[in-house]
């Protein structure tokens, strides 16, 4: 298949099951949200070693967040509903309770529930106080500049974890053009976020290394500078840079969308901006229950 | 399956004790109904001939219209449905009310949503005394749902309510949220003596502070209060944020108390002054 004629490879991505949940954080102004969602979803870029994956999903206005201020939905996703908790808890109470002004909210109301403020309310010593307005359950707990409103609890959904695609393209400045147009596109599907720094990785993995102990090392298949060195080189003439999107998202239909919206975003730039082939990753199908196939996802 | 509408044959007379009229029970058919005994007084009576009954409104709706007849203990145990009074109610209604919506078109008598657990009591009028309490001897009041009523209330609003919303648009009596446990009270007008007496938790939202102040509870001066907009948006929704209170802002003055028992309930006062 090509497309604005960029090549699309006949393959998929292979993506995982995960649970995610959304949390919505407010603040007096847009600059604390983004102080403390910054700091929230800092370090989680790969469940590999970062415990979870998380990002902002969108700014919100003051017309769409429960207490009438600046905010922000943000998507984290673990391996279980366990290291999820652990997660949100870790992560509200040192990022988001800290930032002053900050509340925090569910964001997804329907699922299996995992503690929240239920977890963070023993910072209160005694002087937290609970209440239910409008059949949703709070924790008011007293700190420094006032109180931190939390809600009781947030609700877990079953996700997809590591929806992908790669770009290949003739330079540096090639595929970091395709790859933010990609980014600006799947920001604005709902449901999805891009957990690495910028919305793109530079450094894809390969499962298991040469060195006992590592899960994963550098793609070497995908590294334009051991195309001569290494046998199962995937990376063709006239390619000297490539990056890779991952996609987190609260149901398959969603990652397809922002699939979709990605991989056409980027072959907007066409050949002749530099885009040369669309790929996806995978371990031949044997690992992940989910496979996004580019033709059918572009089709 | 449609709706149900009573209409009661005789004004005046001894309270009609309405407990076990549910709109539960209009899946049974209307003859199930029809044949249940009520107590009038010191008498037992068929439904039917207490009552005439006619298919109507909207469906797993009870419509009753008590004309001059005084009905206690209408939706009493409820746990779905909707209840409509077109008129006044007697005593206890919605008492201990588990889901479901009783709305009343006039006023109420006293221990209304009386140990209620659940769903939804409106009343458009006034309501009498131990509005949310307990029942006589018993140790809990008002566990959970919400009650709203249009004017004002009399004493023991609230009395050792455990959970659930309770908004006033009026006055309330003396003793308002005395023994409370949890749980929100809102209150548009002003307050009868002794608010808050042993006041264990729970929040009392008031426009403007008490006279005289509450004994037993401390000032701890205005802050900002977040979850304020939460119950101004969730009642605002529900019509029912008292009209004197503010539209926009959370500040709000707090008063801790009542200290005499160690309580840490909160009476917000939010004009500050």
């Amino acid at each position: 298949m090509k497309l604005n004629g960029v090549h699309i490879e006949e393959t998929f991505a292979e993506a995982f099951p995960m649970l995610g949940t959304r949390l919505i954080v407010t603040a007096d102004t847009p600059a604390w949200v983004q102080a403390a969602v910054v700091s929230m979803t800092g370090f989680a870029t790969s469940v590999i070693d970062c415990g979870c994956e998380a990002a902002v999903e969108r700014l919100l206005s003051t017309e769409e967040t429960p207490d009438g201020r600046p905010g922000a939905a943000v998507l984290l996703f673990a391996i279980s509903k366990e290291e999820l908790a652990k997660q949100v808890g870790r992560r509200v109470g040192q990022c988001v309770m800290t930032s002053p002004g900050s509340a925090c909210y569910a964001g997804l109301l329907e699922g299996a529930p995992i503690p929240l403020g239920n977890r963070l309310r023993y910072f209160g010593d005694g002087w937290q106080i609970a209440k239910r307005i409008g059949g949703r359950r709070f924790w008011r707990i007293p700190v420094m500049d006032g109180e931190f409103l939390c809600e009781a609890t947030t609700a877990v959904v079953e996700g997809v974890g590591g929806g992908n695609f790669i770009i290949l393209a003739a330079d540096r400045h090639a595929s970091l053009a395709a790859a933010q147009a990609a980014v600006m596109a799947i920001r604005e599907v709902p449901g999805t976020i891009l957990p690495f720094p910028g919305g793109v990785v530079r450094s894809g993995s390969k499962i298991g290394a040469k060195y006992k102990g590592l899960i994963a090392s550098t793609n070497t298949a995908f590294c334009p500078t051991l195309r001569r060195a290494v046998a199962s080189s995937l990376v063709p003439e006239g390619v000297e840079s490539i990056l890779e999107l991952v996609i987190d998202g609260v149901s398959p239909e969603a990652v397809v969308a922002a699939m979709r919206a990605g991989i056409g975003a980027a072959v907007g730039l066409g050949a002749g901006g530099g885009v040369v082939s669309i790929t996806a990753g995978n371990y031949g199908g044997k690992l992940g229950r989910y496979q996004f196939h580019l033709h059918e996802v572009m089709a | 399956m449609s709706g149900l509408i009573l209409t009661a044959r005789e004004a005046g007379g001894p309270p009609i004790d309405m407990t076990g009229v549910l709109p539960e029970r209009l899946a049974e058919g209307d003859d199930a109904l029809a044949g249940l005994f009520l107590i009038r007084g010191r008498e037992r009576h068929r439904l039917d001939d207490l009552f005439a009954l006619q298919t109507g409104g909207p469906s797993g709706t009870l419509i009753l219209r008590p004309g001059g007849a005084v009905l206690d203990g209408v939706g009493t145990g409820m746990t779905a449905g909707e209840i409509l009074v077109a008129g006044n109610c007697g005593a206890y209604a919605g008492r201990g009310m588990r889901g479901g919506t009783l709305i009343v078109e006039g006023g109420c008598g006293a221990f209304a949503a009386a140990e209620m657990a659940g769903g939804r009591v409106r009343i458009a009028g006034d309501a009498g005394d131990f509005l949310g309490a307990p029942l006589a001897g018993s140790p809990r009041g008002m566990s959970g749902g919400s009650v709203t009523v249009g004017g004002n209330a009399g004493d023991r609003v609230g009395e050792r309510m455990r959970r659930g919303l309770i908004a006033v648009q009026g006055r309330v009596g003396s003793l308002c949220g005395a023994r409370m446990i949890a749980g929100t009270i809102v209150v548009g007008g002003g307050c009868g003596p002794e608010l808050g007496l042993a006041m264990r938790r729970g929040s009392i939202l008031l426009s403007h502070a008490p006279a005289p102040p509450p004994a037993g509870f401390e000032d701890g001066g205005i802050n900002d209060w977040l979850f304020l907009e939460l119950v101004r948006r969730d009642l605002t929704a529900a019509g029912a944020w008292p009209v004197g209170f503010p539209t926009m802002g959370t500040r709000a003055r707090r008063l801790l108390g009542d200290r005499s028992v160690g309580g840490v309930g909160e009476v917000f006062i939010l004009s500050g002054m």
